[in-house]
């Protein structure tokens, strides 16, 4: 804050008593030690009126002990004429050497004034930030920031924030009537622009609060107002750097609650995903060891002569029930956004080969017909995904086709598309979809597990960006699932050290 | 005098699990010993010196993973893991660890069976050198390094005799991806996929039958790759 300034009557009197008082001692040294120095006990009076009352009684200080010196010490003494030349020097140095010393003195007391000041402002900014530092949300930040506002500037204080229908009013202080119409437009215009606006702004305003943006990164946080009962200014110039340096303390607090709010919405949703995986291995395991039991019991009545076909249908059940539950999982973990993509160079030869392994019970006598060129490009995508995905257009393919499954790969450019046929009776009427509306697929005959089947193939097929296709042949009655692999890598043209010939 | 039969030890917590797995290995003609669980398995390994250990890895009170470097010991016991299908990292990193092969659940009864033999089988493998490996028409000598195919020479590159050498053996056992790139490509290949790939589509081209759907050089989806041969 400004040290106050002593009324100007104070300072020059007392300025003069000072020199008077020098004078006086002058008057009784000199009899007794001489003249020669007592110009110099002039010097403290100046020095003080410097440092008390400032530069201008400083100045008068100067004057006034120069015709002091003159009157009582030169002769002829008791008038102002100089007899000597020397003593003229006298005087002249006295006076420069009293306002040089005046000068420095002056000088000093400004920036000693001025440091006081900074001081004085950042102890305020502290205090404000220390007193914001425990808010924990935007209301708590507003409640402090309108409270030391208002006591500092000794008026009344409002801070709105843009909610989710126009203005909210964090807080008043002190607590009163609702805003005008008014009031809202010019806090939404100093919001917006960064610029005061309301009651005494450039732009004029029918309002009676002065509102002040609070801004970080060019974005309007709140808007604060100021208004004083008198109707004045709240703020006057001088003091209006303190106001911005506060303000920004206030949108750095908003700043950092929004943050914390966030770190608070990660660790909560790390957390749940984390629980999510446990579960679901957990879950996993305890579906499938009952199952493994079921399915080595029935390995072992298949050896002891019991009805082949009773083992023959608690086998195919318990692999039924096996992708079944092979597919929630997947279902889960989709919906979980758990789906982790590794991807490696991939021969379709390999999955192909893996599918049918796996499914080799279901194929039983069927006809499956593999035509996979010898340099089809390597497609890069999961193996697990991939893997899961066949299993499941296979595992349909055979269900609902006939007697014959058709897998073929051709290169497509750069492409590589992965066809498989069955000479079923073929999709639905609106066969001709893509598997982006497979809802209407799961509402026919396809059904039963195939519902849940398709979801993972599209699923699977949309977290490694392969494009699923679902249609019917146009040779003969059947469907025609095609999977188009984009991320190729072509087999010709490199020897198995894995050089460009 | 015949040798005795092979001793297996099943590590199991489930009970109806461990008591089909008991009666289908011995009708196998295994000598099977049980254990519940981690600490169960270690004690037993050290009282019944087990030829091969049956290891589910998702054992109560101790992560299967860690078991498997307790378990091997010196001199090694072959290990094999139960696991899920999907399971593909642990897999790898079970065979990493010092694993020789996997089931997954639920387990297909001769397939079981055949890798206990595949695994087994090393154990007599390393104590008599093992120099011609014969699956169906391709018989791979080893020492004089020749392929041949139904009696014809097979021409193959140095690197895929390598990779054919390398899976051969170690006939009817899984090799991860990084073991066969590290061993015929070197370490620093370890993670190029691709060139594991060309060279297996050029051996499946000369050897197999139907090249697009090999009956002999097998792929694991995620793992690597299996030289199916019973020799």
């Amino acid at each position: 804050m400004d040290m106050k300034q002593p009324p100007a009557s104070l300072s020059y009197g007392a300025t003069a008593v000072m020199v008077g008082a020098a004078g006086l001692v002058g008057l009784f040294v000199a009899p007794r030690w001489g003249v020669a120095s007592v110009d110099l006990l002039f010097l403290p009076a100046v020095l003080a009126a410097a440092t008390l009352f400032g530069r201008r009684p400083a100045v008068f200080a100067a004057l006034l002990s120069a015709l002091a010196y003159n009157y009582l010490f030169v002769s002829p003494i008791h008038s102002l004429r100089v007899d000597r030349l020397n003593d003229l020097v006298t005087i002249a140095v006295l006076l420069a050497v009293a306002l040089v010393v005046s000068h420095l003195a002056a000088a000093m007391r400004s920036q000693a004034q001025l440091a006081a000041a900074a001081a004085a402002r950042n102890a305020t900014i502290a205090g404000l930030a220390g007193k914001l530092l425990s808010a924990r949300i935007v209301e708590d930040i507003a409640e402090v920031a309108t409270h030391e506002l208002a006591a500092l500037f000794e008026c009344n204080a409002t801070m709105l924030a843009p909610g989710s229908d126009g203005f909210e009013i964090l807080a008043r202080e002190p607590a009163g009537n609702p805003l005008t119409p008014s009031d809202v437009a010019a806090a939404t215009i100093a919001l917006d622009t960064g610029e005061p606006a309301g009651r005494g702004a450039p732009r004029l305003n029918p309002a009676d609060w002065l509102f002040y943006p609070v801004r970080r990164e060019h974005a309007g946080l709140a808007a604060i107002g100021l208004a004083r009962d008198d109707g004045g200014r709240p703020v006057d110039d001088a003091r209006r750097p303190l106001l911005e340096n506060l303000l920004d303390q206030v949108a750095l607090a908003m700043a950092r609650v929004v943050l914390e709010r966030e770190v608070q919405s990660v660790a909560g949703l790390r957390e749940r995903d984390r629980l999510r995986s446990a579960l679901l291995s957990s879950v996993g395991h305890d579906l499938r060891t009952p199952l493994t039991a079921i399915v080595a019991a029935a390995a072992e009545l298949n050896t002891r002569s019991c009805p082949p076909e009773l083992v023959a249908t608690i086998e195919a059940e318990a692999d039924t029930l096996r992708r079944y539950i092979d597919n929630l999982l997947g279902m889960a973990r989709i919906e979980a956004d758990g789906v982790r993509v590794h991807r490696e160079p991939i021969d379709l030869v390999d999955a192909v080969g893996a599918a049918v392994h796996d499914l080799r019970g279901r194929l039983g006598g069927r006809i499956v017909q593999i035509d996979l060129p010898p340099d089809l490009p390597l497609v890069r995508a999961d193996p697990n995904l991939l893997h899961h995905m066949l299993i499941n257009l296979f595992d349909n393919a055979v269900r609902h086709g006939g007697d014959t499954l058709h897998i073929a790969g051709l290169a497509n450019g750069s492409d590589v598309e992965l066809v498989i046929e069955d000479d079923g009776p073929g999709l639905p009427e609106e066969g001709g979809a893509t598997l982006t509306r497979f809802g209407r697929i799961a509402g026919s005959d396809r059904t039963g597990g195939a519902g849940l089947g398709f979801a993972i193939v599209r699923g699977f097929a949309e977290a490694m960006g392969v494009a699923v296709e679902a249609s019917n042949r146009t040779d003969r009655p059947g469907a025609r699932f095609a999977l188009h692999f984009a991320d190729t890598t072509p087999i010709a043209g490199k020897d198995d050290a894995g050089c460009a010939t | 005098m015949p040798a005795a039969p092979p001793k297996l030890l099943v590590v199991e917590d489930d009970q109806q699990i461990a008591a089909l797995l008991r009666s289908t290995l011995t009708r196998a003609g295994y000598k099977v010993v049980e254990a519940r669980d981690g600490r169960a398995a270690l004690s037993a390994r050290e009282i019944d010196r087990p030829d091969l250990i049956l290891l589910d890895l998702g054992l109560p009170d101790h992560d299967g993973l860690d078991l498997i470097g307790q378990l091997r010991g010196e001199p090694a016991t072959r290990i094999i893991i139960v696991s899920a299908r999907e399971a593909t990292e642990q897999k790898v990193t079970a065979l990493d660890l010092g694993a020789d092969d996997y089931v997954t659940k639920p387990f297909d009864t001769g397939e079981l069976l055949a890798r206990i033999r595949a695994a087994l089988r090393q154990k007599l493998a390393s104590e008599t050198e093992r120099q011609v490996v014969q699956a169906n028409e391709i018989r791979i000598d080893l020492l004089l390094r020749t392929v041949t195919r139904d009696g014809a020479a097979v021409h193959l590159t140095p690197k895929e005799y390598a990779l054919l050498a390398e899976l051969a053996k170690w006939p009817g056992r899984v090799l991860t991806h990084k073991h066969l790139l590290s061993t015929v490509w070197g370490p620093a290949q370890a993670g190029q996929t691709e060139y594991l790939r060309v060279a297996m589509r050029a051996l499946r081209q000369k050897l197999e039958a139907t090249p697009s759907q090999p009956t002999l050089l097998i792929n694991e989806p995620g793992v690597g790759y299996r030289f199916l041969a019973e020799a």
